[in-house]
């Protein structure tokens, strides 16, 4: 680290930075207690860090799993709107027997969709 | 559970133990590092803010927040990094007593108006005044360098105490400063003409 040209440097520069070498090192008891103790409190922050290290990654993780369970929840319950008829009423239309397969219910959205077209081609036409 | 007299308790995993391993090693070398900086930095802040209970209190400071925020870094990055963290909250201190001065003003101004004149200069510490430590010494040059230190502009001082007391070479001490090599070379220059000015009378 000391790497830089001491020649470069005036004389007096090797007698300051002594006197501060020897006023760190005549540092009284007191003093050295109270940076030992200083020292010591910074190491135990150290020791404990591990447990709140992971508080964030798990607060974004928790607020993450919530946006995506509402935007999951969300698109099956925005009803109140005329021209998409709500999924349950589309399922309770088709009385057909397929209604009561896993596919359908997979594809519900665009039953619902095509109910929707249908239903303004026919206010056109009529 | 417990444990009879001669039961052997369950091995720790390799990987664990490796890991505690690790973890008291890089205490250690913390312990160590932060032992072989303290009373340099102490100085540095006695320095910097002209009083021992202000820098000691900087000094665990800045060892919390060094250890909190760098301790996962390199071993030799510590030293710069801790001087940053360090000049930090000196910066912090100066802040904090700028604000303080403005409102104490404004009372002295108030006391004045009452009659009962308090001189703003018979407030400040007396620069000249040496440390305990350097009057336990008795040491005219201790002193004066002590003074002249502490009469530097704020980068000044810590472009010659980090280049010349900590060793530190331009580019290192211009990472601590923030600020270029330039500025770093500049700096140092201004405080070696300033503090041989002041302690001529001492070589």
């Amino acid at each position: 680290m000391s790497n830089f040209d001491k020649n470069a440097l005036p004389e007096w520069t090797t007698q300051a930075k002594r006197l501060l070498d020897d006023s760190a090192n005549g540092l009284d008891a007191a003093t050295l207690s109270r940076l030992n103790r200083a020292r010591q409190a910074a190491l135990t922050t150290r020791a404990r860090r591990p447990a709140q290290f992971w508080f964030l990654p798990a607060g974004l993780a928790s607020a993450c799993a919530l946006l995506l369970a509402l935007a999951v929840w969300q698109p099956h319950h925005a009803g109140g709107d005329v021209s998409s008829p709500s999924a349950a009423a589309v399922a309770a239309d088709v009385d057909d027997g397929s209604a009561d397969t896993p596919e359908f219910y997979q594809d519900l959205e665009f039953y619902a969709w095509l109910d929707a077209q249908n239903a303004q081609r026919k206010e056109g036409e009529g | 559970m417990t444990l009879s007299a001669g039961t052997i308790p369950a091995p720790i995993p390799t990987d664990s133990a490796e890991r505690v391993d690790a973890v008291s090693t890089n205490q250690r070398a913390l312990d160590e590092f932060l032992r072989g900086v303290e009373r340099r930095a102490l100085r540095m802040a006695e320095l910097g803010c002209g009083n021992r209970d202000d820098a000691l209190d900087l000094v665990q400071d800045a060892m919390c927040g060094f250890v909190r925020n760098y301790a996962a870094k390199p071993a030799a990055e510590w030293a710069p990094l801790f001087y940053r963290v360090l000049d930090s909250r000196l910066n912090d201190l100066h802040r904090r007593r700028n604000v303080r001065n403005r409102w104490l003003a404004v009372f002295d101004r108030h006391e004045s108006e009452d009659g009962d004149y308090v001189d703003p200069l018979s407030q400040t510490p007396d620069l000249q005044e040496p440390g305990p430590l350097l009057r336990l010494a008795g040491s005219e040059a201790g002193k004066a360098l002590d003074a002249a230190l502490q009469n530097l502009p704020g980068r000044q001082r810590q472009a010659f105490l980090l280049r010349l007391w900590e060793g530190f070479d331009v580019a290192t001490t211009a990472k601590v400063m923030q600020c270029s090599e330039g500025s770093v070379k500049t700096h140092l220059s201004r405080a070696l003409a300033a503090l041989r000015r002041a302690l001529e009378d001492h070589q």
